[in-house]
Order: structure tokens, then sequence, then C-alpha cells
């Protein structure tokens, strides 16, 4: 995934006006679907896709492609995480401006502020290890008490001090818990420090679901500034991870054929 | 699913333009510092919809070779 673009500040300012959705590519079957909507390469899937959509999730406002490359301008190309400043600085003004024609609803939006959640426990602790950063579980077996639980969160999630800074999963069976280590309270906002490769996690902080939004605020505040990033570099992470045998099977197959493993396949083919 | 791409973009390329835009864009969001992700398609989508905001869509995999916990 695109480190450069995603990582400017202007395009990081520009995206609170924006609806900003990442998946996880094959790892759920009608997902895969709407991504073939947006861009295939050869009627395929790719590992890498990107496109910037009206609201309703049906028209392209810029060329769709692998990256934010194929839109604004710099390298394209697996790989590639450095870009030339002026296409980072495109991409901020054109989201700005797109932000101009579609400005929202504003205060006339109905119904409550969602958390940001991901799939499930298996793929967040992935993901958060890929961004470095913790995941918060809101963790209860009743589905109202997990409602209220993420009302008290979600005015948290995107204030000021901790929009982008967490990610957040919902669970409701101990079960879903198999892969995080420390887990004792039935209920709660549970605090996760992501393993370096996203296979397991161990609690940092269980917070109570009772707690309100004031109350949660400074528990997390607490909670996130114990979370510990892996700091090898990209080469080295991978290199580790293939001595340490560690490995990620998507849930449905890749159908990137320009993917390292599958040009090696083709050439000994 | 996708109806013709509308390529807006061109529209707005106008300099002063870009420059009011981002000296009013609120400190809040100037101060930010990484992307708020929902994690579904489905939770993103139904929030672009009750906002009215604009998509930003990105998928990968979070892998290399098979490793993962790596973008």
């Amino acid at each position: 995934m695109d480190r450069s673009f995603l990582a400017n500040k202007d395009v990081v300012a520009a995206s609170r006006k924006f609806v900003c959705i990442r998946l996880a590519t094959y790892e759920d079957a009608a997902e895969n679907e709407v991504l073939k909507g947006i861009f295939t390469m050869r009627s395929e899937l790719q590992n890498t896709v990107f496109g910037i959509l009206t609201p309703d999730g049906k028209t392209h406002i810029v060329r769709s492609g692998r990256s934010p490359a194929w839109a604004f301008g710099g390298q394209a190309g697996r790989g590639i995480h450095e870009q030339p400043l002026e296409s980072m600085k495109k991409m901020g003004q054109t989201m700005e401006a797109i932000a101009l024609a579609y400005p929202g609803k504003g205060k006339a939006a109905k119904g409550p502020l969602p958390l940001p959640y991901l799939a499930d426990l298996r793929l967040a602790l992935n993901v958060t290890a890929a961004d470095r950063q913790p995941l918060v579980a809101v963790f209860a077996p009743d589905a109202a008490q997990r409602k209220a639980m993420e009302r008290e969160l979600s005015v948290v999630a995107w204030s000021e001090q901790f929009i982008g800074q967490a990610q957040y999963v919902s669970a409701s069976d101990a079960k879903e818990f198999k892969a995080v280590k420390g887990l004792k309270v039935k209920t709660g906002f549970i605090v996760i420090q992501p393993g370096v490769f996203g296979l397991e996690g161990s609690v940092i902080q269980e917070i109570s679901a009772n707690a309100k939004a004031g109350e949660l605020k400074k528990q997390l505040a607490n909670a996130l500034g114990q979370h510990k990033p892996n700091t090898l570099s990209y080469y080295e992470h991978r290199a580790a991870g293939v001595r340490a045998g560690k490995r990620w099977e998507s849930k449905t197959p890749s159908t990137d054929n320009s993917s390292p493993r599958e040009r090696i396949g083709r050439q000994r083919r | 699913m996708m109806n013709r791409s509308i390529l807006l973009v061109g529209a707005f390329l106008a300099g002063p333009f870009f420059s009011n835009a981002q000296a009013e864009a609120p400190k809040a969001a100037a101060k930010a510092e990484k992307i708020a992700w929902h994690g579904t398609w489905k939770g993103g989508l139904t929030e672009a919809q009750r906002t009215g905001k604009p998509i930003m869509l990105v998928s990968a995999v979070p892998q290399c070779h098979s490793v993962p916990g790596v973008w």
C-alpha cells in the first residue's frame, strides 16, 4: 500500500472532509466485487486499488487505479513509496476541491456517528500491526450494550485528540480473543497491542464497559501511550517474518498476476 | 456498478481557489497526522450516504510475500 501520498500532511488534512475506506483485498468476497467495479487489470482484481467516489459510491471522481499515482502523477508500480512532492500536493488540492463540490450534509446528517470498525479481530490484529497502531475492541456479548459502548467511544474516537490514532473492532464472544493474551474481563473496551506480525496480540488495558466519554478519553490516552510500535524497517520485517515462518493466508485467492509469487510461478511454468 | 468517470478535477485546478480553500481549512484538520479509516465497505458507504461526504477508497493486502503485519 502507498506510504507516501496517504501520509502527506495536506492529504491527511483533506481526508477529514471525506469518508475514508480502506479494505483488505481478498479478505471478503463481496468487497472483492466492489473493488472489481472500481479497478481491474485484464478483468482481474489487483492487490491494491485506489479511487475517489461520489457519496453514493457509484461514480468515479478521479481516475481509479492501483494507487493515487494513477490519478495524480508520480511513480506507478509495485513498492513505490516515495513520490514527487508536486504529485502529493496535487492530490491534497484536488481533494480540497472535491470536498467543496461535495460539502456533505454537516449538522443535517441524521443518525449516530459510527465507529470506524474493522471486520473482525483476526484481520484487525494484522491491519493494526501493519499500521503500527493500537487496537481497541468493543467487547460485550449483548448487542444493546455494545451499541451503548459504541456511542460513548465514537465521540472520543473522532475527537481531535484521537482521530486516526487507533483502530476499532467489535467483539461479542471471548473466543474471538483466542490470539490475544491477557483478557480478564467479560465486557469492556479492550486496548490491544498487536504483535509484530499481527497474528497475535496482548492486552494493554481493559477499560470498564460503563465508562462514559470523559472517563474513556482519560483512560484511552493512558492506554494508547503504552502502545509500542514495531520499529523494523519494511525489509527487516519481511526478512524476520520469513525466518520465523510467519504466514498470512487471505480468505479468497489472489488474482493479481503481477504479484511476485505469481511471476515466479509463471517463470517456472 | 460504476457510471462513467466524471473528471471534475480539471475544473477545480485554479490556483487561487485552492489557496483560499486551504487557508480556510479548520485548524483541527491541519493538525491531523493520520487518516481515519473505515475498515469495511458497508460501514464506510453507510457513513458516506449518511453524511453526504465523498469517498476515498483504498484497498491493499496486509502482507508481503505472505508475511503479515505489513502493507
